[in-house]
């Protein structure tokens, strides 16, 4: 009895040694954002609160939590508080399965990478949910838009990871990050890492493809209606899917925990701060990506999904898996 | 004795939201609840160790199928009394699926499967590599059949609904691209208090 005890409070601890993490690297990122888009348009960014303005987004949260929550009177009361509950949950229980070094994972379970395609697919049902419960116009026309993308966008994604999966040969993320200790899958696949970051984008709903809250034309879309901290907890999620799109790219693509070159001074150094590293070259380049490019039409962004990048990745998976096959490279 | 209680709580909670899904007056709840039905049957799955098969009915099913029914119901705007009224029509027909899919079942569990064959499958290491194994191999003929049918399914759909209609105006981004200057704009050279001349 005590070991189970023992075993729990670990486990118990492992968790809070992930979310932990997480949640203030969501805070410190949204500085990052809004440091990275002053820079690049010759402005200052936040720069008052804290040193280098670096408690900004500590700041707003604690605005956030003292304002009112407004629940609409004709609104759906219960999906409407639950779907942003919905949304940080599913953001949160992804990062189980994230392995940052070779031994320390929460859990090391054989169908990883479907467990984080299956969550990241259901991220959805929070912006839906939230589109329809509030029973108002915008909400309503976002859930409609962002169902449409991350569908789309799940189908490519989809392709991708299938293409690793056969370079691999296994569903288990350890395995995946450990058969690029020679060469990272983003040199070999280099055009499918290209289409899993738009992918991962669309599928964040960050911009060039945030239609689901186009400020432009939905006031805000699915989050329209929500206030204070129901609101921060759409936020939060957003941020902190950005952050777990980013992991899986690191580990799908560039090699999770390992150094760029195998030798000496590179490799002494802990798994962990190449993993976080690599990490943090994604977000910029999801950053970089918002300050540079414009918002993409509703009707681009589906001929893009459909008739562009679904038909690039069905074409080199076949293409992929014929080469393994003929020069004998098939894992097992 | 947990993996028993685990089982009778997620059946227990399986069997429940599907008398929701059917008793729900508001569509949308319906399509919720099946959703929680969906994330049950997988729970069950993974409970006897087949997590591949669990997993990929999330993703196919919750993942995707879910989502597009609620995307339709979500556009409808159905009349509740209406839609009470219709369901005393279909218990005979459904009455007689249930009974198709029991018989099955039955003639499944009973006749077919070996217990052996099943306890081997549930407790070897893997059986994502089982599956893989057996998929294109014994049943390929099965396998493609499927996805034919599939196919014919989609195909249909499109044909049904597509209708093309003239009067939609569409961007023909390689008319565009292909667009030169000369095609868009004429430099005339105009004398002073002449004006220009039309040509």
């Amino acid at each position: 009895m005590t070991s189970l005890s023992f075993e729990l409070t670990i486990g118990i601890l492992k968790i809070f040694s992930f979310v932990v993490p997480v949640l203030v690297s969501v805070a410190l990122l949204v500085y990052l954002e809004r440091k990275v888009l002053g820079a690049v348009q010759l402005r200052k960014g936040p720069n008052v609160v804290g040193p280098f303005g670096i408690l900004q987004s500590f700041a707003d949260v604690l605005k956030l939590l003292t304002k009112e929550n407004l629940l609409p009177s004709s609104s759906n009361k219960f999906l409407f508080i639950f779907a942003p509950m919905l949304t940080l949950i599913l953001s949160l229980i992804a990062w189980a399965v994230i392995p940052i070094s070779s031994t320390y994972v929460i859990a090391n379970i054989n169908i990883g990478i479907l467990y984080l395609f299956a969550v990241s697919s259901f991220g959805v049902y929070g912006v839906i949910i939230a589109g329809w419960a509030s029973n108002s116009k915008y909400p309503f026309l976002g859930a409609l838009r962002s169902a449409a993308q991350m569908i789309s966008y799940e189908v490519s994604i989809g392709f991708v990871i299938i293409t690793v999966l056969i370079c691999v040969g296994s569903l288990n993320l350890i395995d995946i990050v450990e058969s690029q200790k020679n060469m990272w899958f983003a040199i070999p696949l280099l055009p499918m890492f290209v289409i899993f970051i738009i992918s991962a984008l669309a599928e964040t709903n960050r911009l060039p493809f945030d239609l689901p809250e186009d400020e432009a034309t939905l006031v805000a879309g699915f989050f329209t209606e929500y206030s204070s901290i129901s609101f921060g907890l759409f936020f939060l999620a957003e941020y902190a899917n950005m952050i777990l799109m980013s992991s899986l790219t690191v580990i799908l693509f560039l090699g999770g925990w390992y150094p760029p070159i195998d030798i000496f001074p590179l490799n002494a150094i802990p798994g962990i701060f190449w993993f976080v590293i690599k990490v943090f070259l994604i977000l910029f380049v999801f950053l970089w990506v918002r300050a540079t490019f414009p918002r993409y039409r509703y009707d681009q962004l589906m001929r893009l999904g459909w008739k562009i990048f679904l038909p690039f990745t069905l074409i080199w998976v076949v293409i992929t898996s014929a080469f393994l096959f003929y020069f004998g490279l098939l894992p097992n | 004795m947990f993996l028993v209680g685990s089982f009778f709580l997620f059946a227990a909670f399986l069997i429940t939201t599907c008398i929701f899904v059917i008793f729900s007056k508001n569509p949308v709840n319906s399509v919720l609840f099946l959703v929680l039905a969906f994330l049950n049957s997988t729970f069950l799955f993974i409970l006897i160790g087949a997590e591949f098969v669990g997993i990929i009915l999330a993703i196919v099913y919750i993942g995707a199928v879910a989502i597009l029914f609620l995307f339709v119901v979500m556009m409808l705007d159905i009349q509740i009394t209406t839609l009470m009224f219709n369901i005393k029509r279909y218990i005979p027909l459904a009455l007689l699926f249930a009974g198709i899919i029991l018989a099955e079942i039955i003639y499944l569990t009973v006749f077919k499967t070996s217990k052996e064959n099943l306890d081997t499958f549930i407790r070897s290491k893997n059986n994502t590599e089982q599956i893989g194994d057996v998929l294109y191999t014994e049943y390929f003929i099965d396998f493609q059949l499927s996805g034919i049918v599939l196919l014919l399914a989609m195909i249909g759909a499109i044909v049904l609904t597509h209708v093309y209609r003239p009067t939609i105006k569409r961007q023909n981004i390689e008319s565009q691209n292909s667009t030169t200057a000369q095609d868009r704009v004429k430099l005339v050279k105009i004398n002073s208090g002449e004006g220009i001349k039309d040509d």
